[in-house]
């Protein structure tokens, strides 16, 4: 557990160091803003549905960013070679990296909380899809960064790592429209996999075991994927 | 006392290819061993497996009686490794990133800031304690790689080419440090140059294409050093008793003879033996025509294990 500790504190620390973070932050603060500000003077509606799908859309992005160079740097230094051969267990490695970059993503979804309280002072919001949709942010944050970790720990070249991972994002963000074109059995399969499809409910209000299930499962999934790749050495 | 390493029959495949081919040794405690080949004859994968950072395909190996397989935690606390390309966390100052590793290997508190300081110490890190990683020489680079690997005061200490982009001062330096450290852990090193292993290895393991084709104990450590030496003298006998006399001088045998001028083959064990033998020459009124650094037992054989790649390359 110390060990797990001192790994989260360097890696926490490393993501702060760096200027990624901070312009990842900026950026989807600043996109953010300019989204709670036009569609608050548009619809004149105290809501949060279109911050929550816009944070959504824009942690598949952005994402990509902070998990990149996880495994692949250390990889290409080798300083994974420095880490590996310390008495640590790479799911100590893989854990702590996953809680570095959640504490990126949570601070950037926690910043956002400031529109919930402008609309709490100024309106009379309906504060359970604002829970709900903040709650379903992390875990689809969560889930994100678990399957972008698998990824960089499968390559040493950060791009390469982004790339992929941007695609794969993308493509289960989507994959619902590819299920509407397929077989009843094969539909229902598809659309499980998408992530809109399972980001929706908590945008919208509505917690279902089945939504919480998937991005649980995903989460550890990558984990358990991450901590492989590392293990095939 | 039981070994710190024993290794039966380790092989490793990359795919088709077989990288170590059931390679058997042991390191004892206090002892200094290398490995010596040419690149690509396995010493890296070797130490990756002691070190846990590959898998075996067969065999087995034990470090401080764990097998690296199966007690892979309990091998690794007993190893202190120093990777080849000197891996640092370069964003890091040297006090942070020793606090770093020194935690990952169980330290905490006053025991870890004493370790760091012993290291420190030991290293000379003093100067560069509070600088970036990225601020540092190479030399410093190796030190701290050096430092981060014996905070725990592993029985085992294993460096993968430490002299490598090193400067020569470095080098000699880096070969007074790793006696030192032999005097409290063993040392597993690897090297492709010979000279380097002949003068810090109390044995020294030849490996080719993956085989360890022999273990050979060097005479000492350190301070060995083979001459050629050529005389002007009338007298070869006498010239071999001038140079026997001389400080340092373990052996000498004589190799040819022309016209007047002989020619000796001298084991000195003094880093100084040149002089000694030179002064002792002209002492007893014989003439030094040269001499010059001899090949040692070490760079003979090793000639001879591997001259059949050396003809494979050469046609």
């Amino acid at each position: 557990m110390k060990q797990l500790a001192t790994l989260t504190g360097k890696e926490t620390r490393a993501l702060f160091a760096s200027p990624i973070a901070y312009a990842v932050i900026a950026v989807f603060l600043a996109l953010m803003g300019y989204t709670f500000t036009l569609t608050l003077f548009i619809s004149k509606q105290a809501t949060l549905v279109h911050i929550i799908f816009q944070s959504a859309a824009l942690l598949i992005l952005i994402v990509p960013i902070i998990t990149m160079r996880q495994f692949s740097e250390e990889r290409r230094s080798g300083t994974l070679e420095l880490l590996l051969t310390s008495p640590v267990r790479e799911i100590d490695i893989v854990v702590s990296k996953f809680l570095a970059c959640m504490a990126v993503v949570a601070t950037m979804i926690g910043m956002t909380l400031s529109y919930a309280v402008v609309l709490g002072v100024f309106g009379s919001p309906d504060w359970g899809p604002v829970y709900s949709g903040y709650l379903g942010l992390i875990l689809f944050g969560a889930c994100l960064v678990s399957i972008g970790l698998t990824i960089s720990a499968l390559t040493s070249n950060q791009i390469v790592a982004a790339v992929v991972s941007l695609g794969v994002f993308g493509l289960l963000w989507s994959i619902d429209t590819l299920a509407s074109l397929l077989p009843g059995a094969l539909e229902n399969w598809f659309l499980g996999l998408s992530l809109l499809a399972h980001v929706t409910p908590f945008a919208t209000g509505a917690m279902y075991t089945s939504d919480f299930g998937f991005f649980l499962t995903t989460t550890l999934l990558g984990l358990f994927f991450a901590v492989r790749a590392l293990a095939r050495r | 006392m039981s070994p710190v390493v024993v290794t039966q029959a380790l092989t490793k495949r990359y795919g088709p290819r077989l990288a170590v081919d059931s390679v058997t040794f042991d390191v004892r405690p206090g002892e200094v061993v290398g490995l010596l080949g040419p690149n690509g004859s396995g010493k890296s994968t070797i130490l990756r497996i002691l070190t846990g950072y590959l898998q075996p395909t067969s065999g087995s190996a034990q470090v401080g009686g764990f097998d690296v397989v199966t007690h892979g935690l309990e091998a690794r606390r007993r190893v202190g490794y120093v990777p080849e390309d000197v891996p640092l966390y370069t964003q890091m100052r040297v006090t942070e990133f020793l606090m770093f590793m020194g935690r990952l290997r169980g330290l905490d508190g006053a025991a870890l800031a004493r370790a760091i300081d012993s290291a420190c110490d030991r290293l000379a890190l003093g100067p560069v304690r509070e600088l970036l990683i990225a601020k540092l020489s190479r030399g410093y680079r190796q030190r701290v790689a050096i430092a981060q690997a014996v905070l725990h005061s592993p029985p085992l200490l294993v460096l993968d080419e430490p002299t490598n982009g090193l400067d020569p001062r470095q080098i000699i330096e880096l070969r007074g440090l790793i006696r030192t450290l032999a005097e409290s852990c063993a040392v597993l090193v690897t090297s492709h140059i010979l000279a380097e292993i002949e003068r810090v290895a109390h044995r020294a393991a030849i490996l080719l294409d993956g085989r360890l084709l022999t273990i050979h104990t060097l005479a000492s450590s350190g301070i060995q050093q083979w001459l050629r030496v050529r005389v002007r003298s009338n007298d070869a006998q006498a010239a071999g008793d001038a140079i026997r006399r001389a400080q340092g001088v373990q052996a000498a045998q004589q190799e040819a003879t022309s016209n007047d001028v002989s020619t000796w083959r001298v084991q000195v064990l003094d880093p100084h033996g040149t002089e000694h033998v030179a002064a002792s020459l002209c002492n007893a009124g014989m003439g030094v025509v040269e001499i010059t650094e001899a090949a040692s037992d070490l760079e003979a054989l090793f000639l001879q294990l591997t001259s059949g790649q050396t003809q494979g390359l050469a046609a």
